[in-house]
């Protein structure tokens, strides 16, 4: 069972892709935690602990990407979490770059098809030997 | 990641929340060695309470509401929200309407999904509650599922049982005078901001002496807090109470029954789905089944 926490984080209140993927996930048999928006770093990384979840989707529309990820990897790294994070959102070629280096797993722009999260998802778990 | 016994057992001991986080995904996974865990370490009795009541009542709400009021207690939340008998997955939502206590070191709020298990809760609820007695909290606050009737499970696991109602809420009444009427130990008339919730009242309380039944009504509005410190105070009156009285002993006796019960389903479940039946009749299916279980003693 894939345990992933969705979180919406940054000052805009549109979380309607968030839902859309939280939905997506949950029918494609995993079990979701929505936490709705404005989540704060803080807030994010400490649901991740406490509901030991897989793996992390952060959906992001307000363009805080680059505060916000590094933000949320360094008190993940504090609190010594590994989880893997995946990243929706409108995202320029050259940040995604960057994001990857940082560690994050994947980046999906705006209309990707749900499924292609889903098989990203799914993919990094069967290929990861956890 | 794994995570070995002594890891764990040492991390819950110095109230390391990760450390119980995983604590909780192995009652989720492998009650066995959740069992072994727990007989591990030391509990404190915590008052287990039960919410419950029809989808969108207010359950969620009214947590939130309570732990606002509760910063100076240790409180653990456990939030069930269904599965998709068919896809497995699930939709935990119940923890948006208390993210803002995310952060809180005192709280600890955990989403369980129901993975199949009857009644509204989860299969690993025994295994959850003892668990967080390990973890020292002075209460455990458990949402049901929310379907209704059939929610009456929660009455083998918590020591306290309150039933939410709204006016919003329909056929209320109609639900009321079926299951949880048995189970509650507290009524709460919940989103009391709404006028019609005084007819509601008057209409329980018809009810409550029709049965001849005793049991506190509160009014609450869980938005603003309202009538929230009175709950409050009941319940921990309650606790003192049934503790002083011997009844939570007793319930807690019962409990284990019902632990009991619920590990030997499991197991019997386990045997069903490896059994040949397909040339057995129902005596001969019965007879394996305990054949199979007389060979695991
Ligand atoms: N006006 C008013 N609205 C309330 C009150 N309590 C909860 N609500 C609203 O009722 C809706 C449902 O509340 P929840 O707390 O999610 O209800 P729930 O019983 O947990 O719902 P499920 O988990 O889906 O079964 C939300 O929109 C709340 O804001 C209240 O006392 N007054
Ligand atoms: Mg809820």
């Amino acid at each position: 069972m894939i345990k992933v926490l969705i979180a919406k984080p940054g000052l805009d209140g549109h979380d309607r892709g968030a839902k859309i993927i939280a939905r997506a996930l949950r029918d494609a048999g995993m079990e979701v935690i929505y936490t709705g928006i404005r989540q704060t770093p803080d807030q994010i990384v400490q649901t991740a602990i406490d509901e030991d979840v897989d793996a992390i989707g952060i959906s992001i529309l307000s363009g805080a990407h680059m505060k916000l990820i590094p933000r949320i990897l360094e008190l993940l790294k504090e609190n010594n979490s590994n989880v893997p994070i995946f990243v929706g959102g409108i995202i320029s070629e050259e940040d995604a770059d960057k994001m990857k280096k940082m560690g994050i797993i994947e980046i999906y722009g705006p209309g990707t098809p749900t499924s292609v999260v889903i098989e990203g998802i799914k993919g990094y778990f069967e290929h990861a030997s956890v | 990641m794994q995570v070995s016994d002594s890891q764990i057992l040492d991390g819950v001991r110095a109230g390391d929340r990760k450390s119980f986080a995983k604590l909780l995904s192995i009652c989720e996974d492998d009650s066995v060695r959740a069992n072994h865990l727990i007989s591990n370490l030391e509990k404190r009795t915590a008052h287990v309470v039960g919410i419950t009541g029809s989808p969108g009542v207010g359950k969620s709400s009214i947590i939130n509401a309570i732990l606002d009021k509760s910063i100076d207690k240790k409180i653990g939340v456990i939030a069930i929200d269904p599965s998709s008998p068919f896809t497995g997955g699930s939709l935990l939502g119940d923890r948006i309407r208390m993210q803002s206590h995310a952060t809180s070191k005192n709280f600890f709020i955990r989403s369980f999904a129901s993975r199949g298990a009857l009644g509204g809760l989860s299969p690993s609820i025994f295994e959850t509650c003892d668990a967080f007695e390990t973890f020292k909290v002075d209460a455990v606050f458990i949402e049901t599922v929310g379907v209704g009737q059939s929610d009456v499970e929660i009455v083998n696991v918590a020591d306290t049982v309150v039933v939410l109602i709204s006016p919003d809420g329909g056929d209320e009444v109609q639900m009321m005078k079926a299951g949880l009427m048995e189970i509650a130990d507290f009524f709460v008339i919940n989103k009391a901001d709404n006028p019609i919730s005084k007819g509601l009242l008057s209409k329980l309380r018809n009810i409550l002496e029709m049965w001849k039944k005793d049991v506190p009504i509160f009014l609450t509005n869980s938005i603003t807090g309202e009538g929230i410190e009175n709950l409050i105070k009941a319940l921990d009156k309650r606790f003192s109470s049934i503790l002083e009285s011997g009844m939570l002993a007793q319930k807690r006796q019962k409990r284990v029954t019902s632990h009991a019960q619920s590990i030997l389903r499991k197991k019997i479940d386990d045997i069903l789905q490896n059994v040949k039946t397909d040339q057995l009749d129902l005596e001969e299916i019965q007879k394996e089944v305990m054949k199979e279980i007389c060979g695991n003693l």
